[in-house]
């Protein structure tokens, strides 16, 4: 089996846009959750959202921007970024064997939300030229191979809020299976839209605003967590086989170490242990790695009730002794559910807390809850030596995805 | 017509119940009301009561265990509403 490493990290954000902001904002403990003000955003119940400081005309021209729903200029840009610091990636490369996975919750969904309005609150009949193609699911993975010229395997995966997980795992598969030389793998999600966010208010899981601080209305493990915060962004990595990438010198940020997938098979959002804790045991044993090996587990810790409860317990049948010692963070509490881009941003950042020696927090946890006992590194950044980390995303549907990272 | 009442009607015609079954002791389990059941049965109640349930759908139902401790929950979010003091903590 080939090893796989990570040689590009593109972030775009809620706590900025390049991989190294984006750290710094959570070593720091800054949110990037506030209050809404855009169209009918008034109209929501919780008008809080972590969205990304973005403006689409300092990346593409009128006519292209025309081409693109938000969702696939986010990924187009976080892509650009990690193709552009892999530097020579695409030198030499076979295209027939360089590929994108790309994870989505909802794909095009500004699109939709666009379109209905148009036909049903407008009352017309003429919709935007390209709103099949700005909203097709598949777009922001087909835009990424078109503008890097990558003929490999192209595959969107949605599998809710594990989406952009099982992306990077896959394509790490194809790798080290021998299927592909070098991909650009990761997720990208932009729900902020009204209709998406109202969808998401029906299924009472939003958090209240918080009355005294919007930004800390994310409250992962936390007694009185009430929900989650939606966010939007992409995160991309590149991923190669070991051996090219070090022939060519560039920088390696890690080596993708593990990967996990199991399916609850109970219910379609009620969260199980064992679902949970089976992702996590497969991605340890694919990695030949023992609980004492993982050094930081980033949590999919949503600030549900059910959640953080359940991870909770996951975490401490997989780990044994070892839960109680490792730190734990979720770092929705600063960027929001990213939904299918969270599993890629929180990869990124794992990779990030590993190649720095340094564990984001868990921010907005003052209210200890006795059903979840772990160090979840509440009191902020901590500076750990690291040799392994996990990422974990679990999702509506049951697919449970777990990333495991390892130092190069 | 109780709150009570009202609830097991809505119940009967939500989940296609047989009014029979829908007495107070009867728990959420018996009925076999998830939580997805109890998202949408909250917005039955909200549209039929004039109530907002702001809980998860969890806490509700770490709560609300049978059909009277429903009903009960209803009455309060009615009470605190009629006192204008927003809805009751679940």
């Amino acid at each position: 089996m080939r090893r796989v490493v990570v040689t590009g990290i593109g972030v775009v954000s809620p706590l900025g846009n390049d991989a190294a902001s984006f750290f710094e904002a959570l070593a720091a403990g800054r949110s990037g959750v506030r209050r809404l003000s855009g169209r009918f955003h008034e109209r929501l119940a919780s008008p809080v959202g972590a969205p990304v400081d973005f403006d689409a005309a300092r990346h593409f021209d009128a006519a292209r921007v025309r081409m693109l729903d938000r969702v696939s200029q986010l990924a187009l840009v976080a892509a650009a970024q990690a193709v552009g610091e892999a530097r020579g990636f695409l030198d030499g490369l076979d295209r027939a064997r360089g590929g994108v996975f790309v994870g989505t919750g909802m794909g095009g969904a500004h699109a939709t939300d666009d379109g209905y309005h148009t036909l049903y609150g407008e009352g017309s009949d003429r919709l935007k030229p390209f709103t099949v193609l700005l909203s097709m699911a598949n777009a922001p993975a087909a835009w990424i191979a078109l503008e890097h010229r990558l003929e490999g395997p192209n595959l969107t995966y949605s599998t809710a809020c594990s989406s952009s997980a099982v992306a990077i795992g896959e394509a790490a598969r194809r790798i080290a299976h021998g299927e592909a030389d070098a991909m650009i793998a990761g997720g990208a999600e932009a729900p902020l839209n009204f209709g998406t966010m109202k969808a998401w208010e029906a299924l009472r899981t939003l958090a209240p605003a918080d009355p005294a601080d919007p930004s800390a209305s994310c409250k992962p493990f936390a007694k009185d967590r009430a929900g989650l915060v939606l966010g939007e962004g992409a995160a991309m990595l590149v991923l190669e086989e070991r051996e090219r990438a070090a022939a060519r010198g560039v920088h390696i940020h890690a080596e993708i170490a593990g990967y996990g997938l199991a399916t609850d098979g109970v219910h379609l959002t009620r969260p199980s242990v064992e679902g949970q804790a089976a992702a996590m045991r497969l991605a340890l044993a694919d990695a030949r790695m023992a609980p004492g090996d993982i050094g930081y587990v980033n949590a999919h810790g949503t600030g549900t009730q059910a959640n953080d409860a359940v991870e909770t317990a996951a975490i401490k049948r997989v780990l044994g002794a070892h839960a109680a010692r490792v730190p734990v963070s979720s770092t929705k509490s600063m960027h929001g559910h990213l939904l299918g881009a969270a599993g890629a941003l929180e990869m990124a950042a794992a990779i990030l807390a590993l190649g720095r020696g340094m564990v984001p927090p868990t921010r907005n946890l003052r209210a200890p809850d006795p059903e979840c006992d772990l160090d979840y590194v509440a009191e902020g950044a901590r500076a750990v030596p690291l040799g392994a980390v996990m990422s974990n995303s679990f999702a509506f549907g049951g697919t449970n995805a777990v990333l495991i990272a390892r130092a190069a | 017509m109780s709150t009570f009442e009202r609830l097991a009607q809505l119940l009967a015609a939500e989940l296609a119940l047989d009014p029979v079954r829908l007495v107070p002791e009867a728990t959420l389990e018996s009925l076999e009301i998830d939580s997805l059941r109890m998202i949408e049965l909250a917005f039955a109640v909200e549209d039929a009561f004039g109530v907002t349930i702001g809980a998860e759908p969890a806490q509700l139902m770490a709560r609300v265990k049978t059909l009277g401790d429903f009903a009960a929950y209803v009455d309060e979010l009615l009470a605190a509403q009629a006192q204008g003091a927003g809805e009751a903590a679940p």
